[in-house]
């Protein structure tokens, strides 16, 4: 299969994951990949952050001020609100990366 | 805007930055920009390559079909931001009203057989992410896309499904029409990368 003639998706995919889930900030790692595995679909993770994670991944439209506002009084910082935002946002986002690119590869190697 | 250190801008640089680009566009940075600008580093940078690269990168895709796309994975998630936003881009490059229609109902829209096929797949992808299988590819390959031309669409269904997210659950304040239409047009000169 040629993909001479598009972007290294696979590359830029890795390199968000990395910065956003692993990289340094003023959340812990380990929080926001609990919060992107949450958004995903994933295990119930500690309040106040399950309530927001979850409803991130399901619906974000319905996110509410209070379940915002709930995660800053605990974190004290909204930079680290918005850590923990796009962590889940990430998270849900390339979930549906990995599924596309899994099954594009099964029918691509499925018999003609 | 609920987190106001966003809607202000960190550090005097971004701050002076958003007044200034304010003030000679004459309309409030949309708050896409803001987020762009934020702690850039951590989000802005890593997901700035890769959206001007799905969106503007060499792609058998039109810049208005992705356009679209982006659109409609805005459309399923109930993000108002992004379908105007996306749909403003989308207008300039494609009929206004082939992109109202496609928002309206795509399967009956004038585009083409390949774009409603592919936009199928992304609709799976965005709403029941775990019920897509190779099945729900096989219509998308009958119509002509190439595989590499479906792996352009994910990744754009991929970014938007991010960018929808972080705009709801931030709450991002809706621009006017006419704000949607004058930022389409940066976004069309400018690209992604901030």
């Amino acid at each position: 299969m040629a993909r001479s003639n598009s972007p290294d998706h696979h590359a830029f995919a890795d390199a968000l994951r990395r910065r956003v889930l692993n990289g340094p900030g003023e959340t812990d790692p380990i929080t926001r990949q609990m919060a992107a595995e949450r958004a995903a679909g994933g295990p119930a993770i500690a309040a106040p952050y399950d309530d927001l994670a979850r409803q991130i991944g399901e619906a974000a439209a319905r996110v509410t001020d209070e379940q915002v506002a709930s995660v800053l009084r605990t974190v004290e910082s909204e930079k680290a609100v918005f850590e923990l935002i796009a962590a889940a946002a990430v998270g849900a986002g390339l979930q549906r990366w990995r599924q596309g690119m899994k099954v594009v590869d099964e029918a691509a190697d499925a018999p003609k | 805007m609920r987190l106001s250190d966003i809607d202000r801008g960190d550090g005097i640089f971004n701050r002076l930055l958003i007044r200034f680009i304010s003030l000679v566009t004459r309309m409030r940075l949309p708050d896409a920009a803001r987020v762009a600008f934020y702690h850039k580093d951590f989000l802005g940078a890593p997901l700035g390559v890769w959206t001007q690269a799905a969106m503007r990168g060499p792609s058998a895709w039109s810049i208005g079909e992705r356009e679209l796309m982006a659109a409609m994975v805005a459309k399923w998630n109930s993000c108002a931001f992004c379908t105007g936003a996306h749909g403003a881009v989308a207008a300039k490059e494609i009929r206004r009203e082939v992109v109202d229609a496609a928002l309206a109902d795509y399967r009956s829209a004038s585009i083409s057989e390949g774009l409603k096929a592919t936009l199928a797949f992304m609709e799976v992808m965005t709403l029941r992410p775990m019920e897509l299988t190779a099945e729900n590819a096989k219509p998308v390959l009958n119509a002509g896309i190439s595989f590499e031309a479906l792996r352009d669409a994910i990744a754009v269904g991929a970014i938007f499904n991010i960018v929808t997210r972080y705009a709801d659950a931030l709450d991002f304040a809706l621009p006017t029409a006419n704000e949607f239409e004058r930022a389409a047009s940066m976004l069309l000169k400018r690209g992604y990368a901030s």
